[in-house]
């Protein structure tokens, strides 16, 4: 949340010229493929052709990469020790003192553990090649309630104000003499001194917020305008709507791979 | 313009009514200031112009509110934005925070009101102007200094060309270079003779630099009203809680002194001080 529009990196690229929707579609057809093709390893498959090529293009793999593994390898790791060891039944691979480790359950936990990895990656790469208000923009347009829009963008721009107002507040009492380092009792003993000043204050703050929204016409029926143009062509358009389609058809083959020993029996 | 007529209204849970039996007429056009001592009824009497008294505070209201022929306590504050703008003391509050820089900041008031993309560009355009923020249309609204977030909310309410324009302490949050920016763009709403301008202060010498009109309140009464010249050299203002102009001041000390005539009409602006002391 550092930059202006929250995690988006400004590059001039084809990808970043895409229409939100197209890439917001693009992302989601490769989370539902990688989640519907069987096979454990289907999801590093589309990670690989799916997510890393556009990434690449978008000149944000470096950091779609590294805050993936960062978000990721936590869950990873706690899959793996919990379906890897504490798997009912299956076959054991490795004894490990009074553990097991269990065959079916690291299966479990590779495909798990690729499924986290596309939709990470995938909501990263989507987040650094678009802005956040073009991507609201054009949800809005597909009749998302200007409310939440309003709920995403702010928060996208208030909290790190939040956590500044925060900061002044813990130095104000600290230089009051409240003690904030120390042991985990003398922590806990300092944050309510911080978080209701903070609370109450961001409840006067909402008050004001309300007003000068409604001030701005924000509770008005009826159609909107918008001075951000988002730029979509016949051949996205299109484009989404095959990847769409490419989507029902692995859920139709799925479904036929599910149903046809059943119809066959 | 603006019609108040017998308004009496008490906050939820208050004990006695912030506003009792006001009355009041503005004019289109006018430059009217409101002044009095903290908790006289000064932000609640923008509120109510404004229409979140009662809409947004509840409690009791009676009598009439008729602004620009809307009776606001029927309407609701979808109707009234638009007809009636309110900017408030705390800038960061104002600012949306759903739009990324001030020019979409200006925006967005106008595109609530489904205002067409080419009128919008030329209205903004016009109005960032007017308020001295054109170089910095491209900014992000949070990396300006208070004295610029105030000046991005008044031209964030003035883009919407409201009828009436409430300004509730506008600069009793900024430092003395924010308040000076904000003063120029009052300076110049009151130069533009088409504005109907509401304007609670507690900065006399800028109230008696550009009010057309000075009213009071003293405990949610209107206790005086009048041209800035004569409310604000009244010796009455101590009674109600505030202090005259330094120019003031510095002229009864003259007068007590025996160095001025006892007669001679007090200053209340830099001008008069001026022509008083000569």
């Amino acid at each position: 949340m550092s930059g202006r529009y929250g995690l988006y990196v400004e590059r001039q690229t084809e990808i970043h010229r895409l229409h939100p929707l197209t890439k917001l579609v693009y992302v989601l057809a490769c989370l539902l493929v990688g989640w519907l093709i069987p096979g454990a390893w289907s999801p590093y498959f589309v990670l690989l052709i799916g997510i890393v090529p556009v990434a690449l293009a978008g000149g944000v793999l470096p950091q779609v990469f590294r805050n993936t593994v960062k978000t990721v390898a936590p869950f990873a790791l706690s899959l793996f020790i919990i379906q890897g060891l504490f798997w009912t039944g299956g076959t054991v691979v490795q004894q490990l003192g009074p553990f097991s480790l269990k065959a079916e359950g690291l299966w479990f936990a590779v495909r798990g553990t690729g499924r986290i990895l596309v939709a990470v990656s995938g909501f990263l790469f989507l987040n650094y090649t678009t802005r956040s208000d073009e991507l609201m923009l054009a949800l809005s347009q597909k009749g998302l309630p200007n409310s939440i829009s309003y709920v995403v963008l702010s928060t996208i721009q208030i909290v790190p104000r939040f956590q500044q107002k925060a900061n002044t507040i813990l130095d104000a009492q600290r230089s009051r003499g409240l003690e904030t380092e120390g042991s985990f009792l003398v922590r806990t003993r300092a944050l309510l001194p911080m978080v209701l000043p903070l609370l109450l204050g961001s409840i006067v703050d909402i008050d004001e917020r309300a007003i000068a929204l409604e001030v701005r016409a924000f509770g008005r029926q009826g159609p909107r305008t918008s001075l951000l143009t988002l730029r979509d062509t016949a051949g996205q358009r299109g484009a989404r709507w095959l990847m769409a389609l490419a989507v029902v058809v692995v859920i139709g083959w799925r479904l036929w791979l599910w149903l046809a020993p059943r119809f066959a029996a | 313009m603006i019609r108040l007529s017998d308004v009496t209204y008490s906050y939820p849970r208050g004990t006695a009514p912030a506003l009792s039996d006001l009355s009041l007429e503005i004019p289109a056009g006018q430059f009217c200031a409101v002044i009095g001592a903290n908790g006289a009824g000064k932000t609640t009497l923008c509120a109510t112009l404004a229409g979140f008294v009662p809409h947004f505070y509840r409690g009791d209201l009676s009598g009439d509110v008729t602004v620009a022929g809307i009776n606001l306590p029927l309407s609701s504050p979808a109707e009234i934005a638009g007809t009636v703008g309110l900017v408030f003391s705390n800038p960061f509050n104002q600012i949306t925070g759903a739009r990324f820089s001030v020019r979409e900041e200006v925006a967005f008031g106008l595109e609530n009101m489904a205002v067409p993309v080419a009128e919008m560009e030329s209205r903004i355009e016009e109005i960032l102007r007017f308020v001295g923020l054109e170089g910095l249309a491209d900014r992000s609204p949070f990396a300006l200094s208070g004295g610029q977030q105030q000046r991005l909310a008044i031209a964030s309410v003035l883009v919407m060309r409201p009828k009436v324009i409430v300004l509730d302490e506008p600069t009793s949050q900024l430092d003395p270079v924010g308040s000076r920016e904000v003063f120029t763009v009052l300076r110049d709403l009151a130069a533009a003779d088409d504005a109907t301008v509401f304007l609670a202060e507690q900065k006399l010498e800028w109230v008696a630099a550009f009010a057309d009109r000075v009213i009071v309140l003293h405990q949610g009464r209107l206790v005086a009203d009048g041209l800035p010249a004569e409310i604000l050299a009244s010796p009455d203002l101590e009674r109600y809680g505030l202090e005259p102009t330094r120019y003031t001041q510095a002229a009864r000390a003259a007068q007590a002194a025996g160095l001025r005539h006892a007669d001679a009409p007090l200053p209340v602006t830099l001008e008069q001080a001026v022509e008083f002391f000569s």
